[in-house]
């Protein structure tokens, strides 16, 4: 049990310290996390609501297609990927592996479900009396769509938050197409799992405490979206 | 008064069912048309067609002496409908009402928005920040309304407007609703079972009923069961044990409409009349309409209310008051089927 209190206050001293080792991965995990999900967004929101606003042929069966992917192991992501950027596959021209832009890639792919799947369903469940206010009020085309999106806003932010939470807690991807490379690519979920291989807990319990933290933020924004998204 | 809309062989069908069946309307500039009938006699599927948010299965729609629907869009920022429930957009207060004003890209918006509010009796500097959210039924409501009426529409469609509305609400929605008619000569079309609020506030009424108009004003209808007794004649008996009688029904489950004009009332039991209907009751309520040349009153007989109409003058001879019995007269052929 000693070993486990020493690692925690090891940890914690880690952190307020500064260590840069610790601040290097935590840093990693910050930019690879928000350049995945702003990609997702910026890709996923609109395929959401053309899937959740309008009805064509083959709807329902992209929708069960993209809840499928919802469950999709982040090792089988991060072995498709790295199919496609090794220096053998057909992007490695690209030099994306073991890079941060690589592990954006395999991040990305794991949250786009999560961000189309949730935005569907958002703006699937927007009150059928919607699409008739906005219409008598006025709205046309384009207006209509971003209105529309606009009053699914909560439930939207409730979608990039969950994947968000997908993105940094996610190992098998990382390890993968970033190689846990010190200084370079090496997350937080990389490096707690490297150092606990090794038997050195202090940097794994310091990068937990600060994933924890994180997670507690992403769940408290979680918590303000659903709520605000059923008033 | 110019025609506004012009309906001719309107039929509309939901899933091969039909629910609206008009082979002719016409409203007219500046009018307050009231729609009546009961749940499910195609009022709302009537105002969405008017509000071009629904085109008819058939027929031809002309608004403004222009068809609608052959070509182009149809001109939905004419007409902007008030739905039952005062769905808000989860915005703010203000932001509910400069919106259809920010789709058509106008300027004033503050300006225009706090004289909407003020009209529908909601102080702008009050309410203007409040969220979507933190809002009562009526001033929900009010809030949805001020956002038509910052509009200054052409054409205001109202569905149950004091549906869900305190009091209060109900008059300040029928004095803004009346300004609109007078400043800017809307047209206003309100389908309601407030039929009160509806007296004062129309200057003519359809009966729907079953996606037909069924009539004009404020009928009575009278659904069976109806039992053949003699010579032609059936009864609809009443809770009380009194019985409305008429002529040859269609079946015994048919409806009838009775005219309130049909209707004569009596301050004694008559005798020696031709009518066969001698029915007893209390008045319940009395309105004076729109118009202000006939009174509405409401009679109670056992549970069922029917509806006269008598001139101020007949009231002053009668001398009648809500709660005094009253005999009510009509013929048995006064019923039509529908």
């Amino acid at each position: 049990m000693d070993y486990i209190l020493e690692g925690l206050i090891n940890g914690i001293v880690l952190l307020v310290s500064g260590d840069e080792e610790t601040y290097s991965a935590i840093s990693t995990t910050l930019k690879v996390s928000t350049m995945s999900i702003i990609a997702s967004l910026i890709i996923g929101i609109p395929i959401g609501f053309v899937l959740g606003y309008f009805d064509f042929p083959g709807k329902r069966t992209l929708r069960t297609i993209s809840d499928t992917l919802l469950a999709m192991p982040t090792v089988i992501v991060g072995l498709l990927v790295y199919a496609f950027i090794s220096r053998r596959g057909p992007l490695g021209s690209l030099g994306l592996l073991f890079t941060l832009p690589g592990i954006a890639v395999g991040q990305t792919i794991l949250a786009l479900p999560v961000v189309v799947s949730l935005t569907a369903g958002a703006v699937e469940g927007l009150d059928r009396q919607l699409k008739l206010t906005l219409l008598t009020l006025g709205a046309r085309g384009r207006q209509l769509a971003i209105s529309s999106l606009w009053e699914g806003r909560y439930a939207v932010l409730l979608a990039a938050a969950t994947a968000y939470g997908r993105v940094i807690s996610e190992v098998g991807a990382s390890m993968m197409l970033g190689g846990n490379i010190k200084w370079h690519t090496r997350t937080m979920t990389t490096a707690i799992s490297l150092e606990t291989a090794k038997g050195e807990f202090d940097m794994g319990i310091a990068l937990g405490l600060v994933l924890m933290l994180l997670a507690f933020a992403v769940n408290a924004a979680l918590s303000a979206f659903k709520k605000r998204a059923a008033q | 008064m110019k025609v506004l809309y012009e309906l001719s062989g309107i039929k509309h069908k939901y899933n091969g069912r039909l629910v609206l069946d008009i082979p002719r309307l016409v409203i007219e500039e500046g009018d307050i048309v009231g729609l009546v009938g009961p749940n499910g006699s195609g009022k709302s599927t009537l105002l969405r067609i008017l509000a071009f948010l629904e085109a008819p299965s058939e027929g031809t729609l002309h608004f403004n002496g222009m068809p609608v629907g052959s070509e182009g869009e149809p001109p939905r920022r004419d007409a902007t409908l008030l739905l039952q429930d005062s769905f808000l957009l989860k915005r703010s207060v203000f932001d509910n009402v400069i919106y259809g004003l920010k789709v058509r890209r106008e300027k004033s918006l503050r300006k225009k928005a706090f004289e909407a509010l003020k009209m529908v009796g909601l102080p702008p500097e009050e309410f203007a920040h409040r969220p979507w959210y933190a809002l009562s039924g009526g001033e929900a409501q009010r809030v949805a309304l001020a956002a038509r009426l910052v509009l200054r529409p052409k054409v205001l469609l109202l569905d149950e407007p004091t549906a869900n509305v305190d009091e209060a609400s109900a008059i300040l929605i029928k004095e803004a609703v009346l300004r609109a008619v007078k400043e800017w000569k809307t047209t206003v079309v309100v389908a309601t079972h407030d039929l009160l609020w509806l007296y004062e506030v129309a200057k003519s009424v359809l009966n729907l009923y079953q996606g037909r108009i069924a009539a004009h004003g404020t009928s009575n209808l009278i659904s069976g069961p109806w039992r053949p007794i003699n010579d032609g004649l059936w009864e609809r008996a009443l809770p009380d044990g009194q019985r409305i009688l008429a002529v040859s029904p269609s079946s015994e489950t048919a409806t009838a409409i009775l005219d309130p004009s049909d209707i004569v009332i009596a301050t004694s039991p008559p005798a020696k009349v031709s009518a066969q209907n001698i029915l007893s009751g209390r008045v319940t309520q009395m309105l004076l309409d729109n118009s202000g040349e006939r009174v509405a009153v409401a009679i109670s007989l056992g549970g069922v209310s029917l509806r006269s109409t008598i001139t101020p003058k007949a009231v002053k001879e009668l001398s009648i008051q809500p709660g005094q019995r009253v005999w009510v007269l009509f013929k048995a052929t006064a019923l039509r089927w529908l």
